[in-house]
């Protein structure tokens, strides 16, 4: 049950790590359909941030929840399953299968028999939606390429098709476009729009590039050593002092 | 009263040595799978040549203390041609194979030593006899120098890992192997002298408990098993799990051997494996995160 | 061409069965021919697990030992038929994968390896110290099985039919299983454990239950094994057997069905010929071990390794 059609509710979550707090108390709500940034330097956050929501770690303290329905400490699994899908900071996608094959078998984990007896002898025919999603990303050609052969911009497209063909309705991208060049991250930046928009997907984003989250996002969080120091539109961020300070003062961009 | 202090006290005291020669192994095993990715089988076997390598050497020279400095090197020699031959091209394959080859590694110490020294079992005399008493019992003197040498050698390894340069980068490297890369050391000779160094401990500590146990081929494969559950409830990513893990064995093992035969002592070890492993998964001090 | 068989496949399995009618095949080589097949199921089921799923398992020899000691001990009792044998075997084996394989399966692949170990030996020691089952004699003279009263398995012409029949199921089960949505989970889970997990597979449920197929049909053939050898010791269950069966797997290659079958049996009749030098014997494992590892990752019989799905179909 949505409340005001809030998707993702972050509510005073914490993770130590031993002595080390990364996360201090940070809350956040994203509201469907909208494309919500968390920036911050090096170190502040942001990736442990993405973890406790995506199932890999359990909070310290604090709830998550989605769609409000409770989603701490569940595994990363089961939270895929509730529509959460996660693509990852290093390109993490099955190395030595082919691209299509790639795209399969995460289309799969949604087909009838999944995670059922009738799996050891059934097969799903997948082979449709795998073009749709290969399709926008422009790797239909590379269909058959081994995957670890894909340049790099390529590979980072795969991994949001990975992503995509898990059905989420909450996309967490962490830098996709890392690595890659000014002119593939406006590309990118454009297509990750269309997707979302066309699809009606929710987008939690990571993100060094000010210009994509400057130009893609509706509202902005910054998290400095693990606390949440501003959140708001764009603009607001851009012109916030503390935000300045922060990338200033300590971290690095 | 009497009971604890003339049975029990001993066996405890035997149980830390015996837990910290697992520990040294566990370390070793550890330390290989968090910088080379590889699950050393033969870990078990570089124990075993320890002990062996010292009856060689005694058999020359006719000195405990020449054995204790020639055997671990010799080892840690045997160590480095081993991981420069067969390791170094493992590495970039999927981990299987190296769990494969290592197995295989083992099978040919093992026998080969078999093939040398014949199958019986074979014993190393301790450099000194006598006792001491302490406490109200009396503990053999060369126990005494093996608690007091096991302190000394977990000493300067902690000192190592916490306190060198290398050490701490090594350590550093267990748990993140790619930050070496960044850090522009010679990745191949630190993999090298990593592997050799953990086998000369691994037959130090062979060659140490050789006059109180009996030296057969088979030894390293009961310490490889006991060493692998230390893994296991360690948890792989962290070294001062694997030593505490490692006394929690140690003197079990050795506590429980006062009550019951050696199969029932296994199958209790077990157990006790099985039920850590029920209550927490992820072991003593496991590392959070999928799948550790 | 079905799912469950191919061409090529049903051609080997017609020759197979032709093998008795051979002119000068002996008795003695009908039950080499038994061993080396016995030998290859088992090294195919091995590879479901190290081959597709990237899991090794050095404790399979349990599996095999616990079916052969089912079956003992059913027989030991009178009770001859095949039927009761196999279903003893199931439910000995799979109460124990089903442990196995759950603590097995919970963490990083390479505790697996550790556990299965770990597990396996104390099941040896078990078997080895227990008065009851025999202790390191295990339970011999055992009495022939039979299929139904009046039809004992009992030349070796009947036991060689036997064993080719598992043979032919059982690699009907691994192709099915291979082919299905399950087999393209199990290759994702060996390529890359931890993104499987992301994307909504619940990987541990994957490994258990290819450990458990992989330790029935392991341990059913070692229900067969007393049929032929009228005994059943603990040093069935030695790692060292364990070892012996990766050591099938490598040759005939990993990631194929056949090339495991081809390897079990080539090594159980290079065995056979070089049992003689029994002293030497395990060195040589391990040398050819460590040789195909660094040198033949292939298979010494170079079947290829499955690289992609795009090869199910070329896979026998």
């Amino acid at each position: 049950m949505a409340r005001d059609g809030v998707v993702l509710e972050v509510e005073a979550v914490s993770k130590s790590f031993g002595a080390l707090a990364a996360l201090t108390d940070v809350s956040l709500a994203v509201r469907e359909g909208e494309v919500f940034s968390v920036i911050g330097p090096n170190g502040a956050g942001k990736s442990t941030l993405f973890n406790v929501v995506s199932g890999l770690y359990a909070p310290s303290a604090g709830r998550v929840r989605l769609h409000g329905r409770e989603i701490t400490g569940l595994a990363p699994e089961a939270i895929n399953r509730l529509g959460v899908a996660k693509t990852f900071q290093i390109t993490n996608v099955f190395p030595e299968i082919s691209v299509g094959e790639n795209v399969r078998v995460a289309a799969q984990s949604r087909a009838r028999e999944s995670g059922r007896l009738a799996s050891l002898w059934r097969r799903s025919d997948v082979d449709a939606r795998v073009g749709e999603l290969l399709g926008p990303f422009g790797l239909a050609a590379k269909r058959d390429e081994l995957a670890e052969n894909l340049a790099h911009g390529e590979q980072r497209y795969l991994e949001i098709c990975l992503a995509l063909a898990t059905e989420p309705t909450l996309l967490l991208l962490d830098e996709p476009t890392a690595g890659m060049t000014p002119g593939e991250t406006k590309d990118a930046t454009r297509l990750i729009r269309e997707v979302a928009r066309r699809r009606g997907l929710t987008l939690l984003l990571i993100e060094h590039d000010m210009s994509v989250v400057m130009g893609i996002s509706d509202r902005v969080a910054v998290l400095h050593f693990g606390e949440k120091i501003a959140e708001g539109p764009p603009d607001a961020i851009r012109n916030d002092p503390k935000v300045i300070e922060a990338y200033l003062g300590g971290g690095e961009d | 009263m009497d009971y604890v202090v003339a049975v029990l006290a001993p066996q405890l005291l035997h149980g830390l040595v015996f837990g910290a020669a697992l520990g040294l192994l566990a370390l070793g095993l550890t330390v290989i799978f968090g910088l080379l990715g590889v699950m050393n089988f033969a870990h078990g076997e570089l124990y075993m040549l320890g002990a062996y390598a010292g009856i060689a050497v005694i058999g020359w020279t006719h000195s405990f203390w020449a054995a204790l400095v020639a055997a671990p090197l010799a080892v840690g020699l045997i160590g480095a041609v081993t991981e420069v031959a067969t390791l170094r091209p493992m590495y970039r394959r999927e981990p299987l194979y190296g769990l494969i080859l290592t197995f295989g590694l083992a099978l040919v110490f093992r026998e080969g030593v078999r093939q040398i020294w014949g199958g019986d079992m074979r014993r190393i005399l301790p450099p000194f006899t006598g006792s001491t008493p302490i406490l109200g019992m009396t503990y053999p003197d060369y126990r005494l120098f093996l608690l007091a040498a096991s302190s000394a050698l977990l000493l300067a390894i902690w000192l190592f890992f916490t306190r060198t340069r290398a050490g701490i980068v090594v350590r550093a490297a267990v748990q993140d192997a790619e930050m070496l890369d960044g850090l522009g050391v010679d990745v191949r000779r630190v993999f090298t002298l990593t592997f050799a160094g953990s086998a000369a401990l691994a037959a130090l500590a062979g060659l140490l408990l050789a006059p109180v146990f009996t030296v057969y081929p088979q030894m390293g494969v009961e310490m490889i098993l006991l060493a692998f559950i230390v893994v296991i409830l360690g948890g792989m990513g962290s070294m001062g799990g694997s030593v505490v893990a490692a006394f929690v064995i140690g003197v079990a093992q050795s506590l429980f051997s006062l009550w019951m035969n050696p199969q029932r002592v296994a199958i209790a070890i077990f157990g006790i494996m099985i039920v850590v492993l029920i209550v927490r998964p992820r072991g003593f001090f496991g590392r959070e995160g999928v799948l550790e | 061409m079905s799912r469950v068989v191919t061409w090529r496949a049903a051609l080997v399995f017609a020759v197979l069965a032709a093998l008795p009618g051979v002119p000068g095949i002996s008795q003695y080589s009908l039950l080499l021919a038994f061993d080396a097949l016995l030998f290859g199921a088992i090294a195919m089921s091995l590879d479901l697990l190290i081959g597709y799923t990237g899991l090794v398992s050095f404790g399979h020899a349990a599996f095999y030992g616990l079916g052969a000691y089912a079956t003992a001990i059913v027989l030991e009792r009178g009770v001859l038929s095949l039927w009761a044998c196999l279903g003893a075997a199931v439910l000995v084996v799979g109460a124990y994968a089903l442990v196995v394989s759950y603590f097995a399966t919970a963490r990083r692949g390479i505790y697996f390896a550790l556990l299965t170990l770990i597990f396996a030996e104390v099941v040896y020691t078990f078997f080895r110290y227990t008065q009851t089952f025999g202790g390191s004699d295990g339970i011999q003279g055992l009495p022939d099985a039979r299929l139904w009263p009046g039809a004992a398995i009992d030349t070796p012409l009947r036991k060689y039919y036997l064993v080719l029949t598992y043979l032919a199921l059982a690699y009907a089960v691994c192709r099915l299983v291979v082919t299905s949505h399950f087999g393209r989970v199990l290759v994702a889970i060996r390529e890359n454990e931890d993104r499987a997990r992301f994307l909504g597979y619940s990987v541990q449920r994957y490994k258990m239950a290819i450990c458990m197929i992989s330790a029935l049909l392991t341990g059913l053939a070692g229900a067969i094994y007393p049929m032929r050898s009228a005994f059943a010791t603990p040093d069935l269950m030695l790692w060292t057997e364990s070892g012996e069966f990766i050591i099938s797997v490598m040759i005939g290659g990993l990631g194929t069905l056949v090339g495991p079958v081809i390897g079990g049996a080539f090594f159980t009749i290079l065995r056979d010929k070089v049992s003689s030098y029994v002293d030497w014997y395990f060195i040589v494992i391990g040398v050819v071990l460590i040789v195909i590892v660094l040198f033949m990752p292939r298979g010494l019989l170079g079947f290829r390794r499955l690289l992609g799905f795009k090869q199910w179909r070329a896979t026998a």
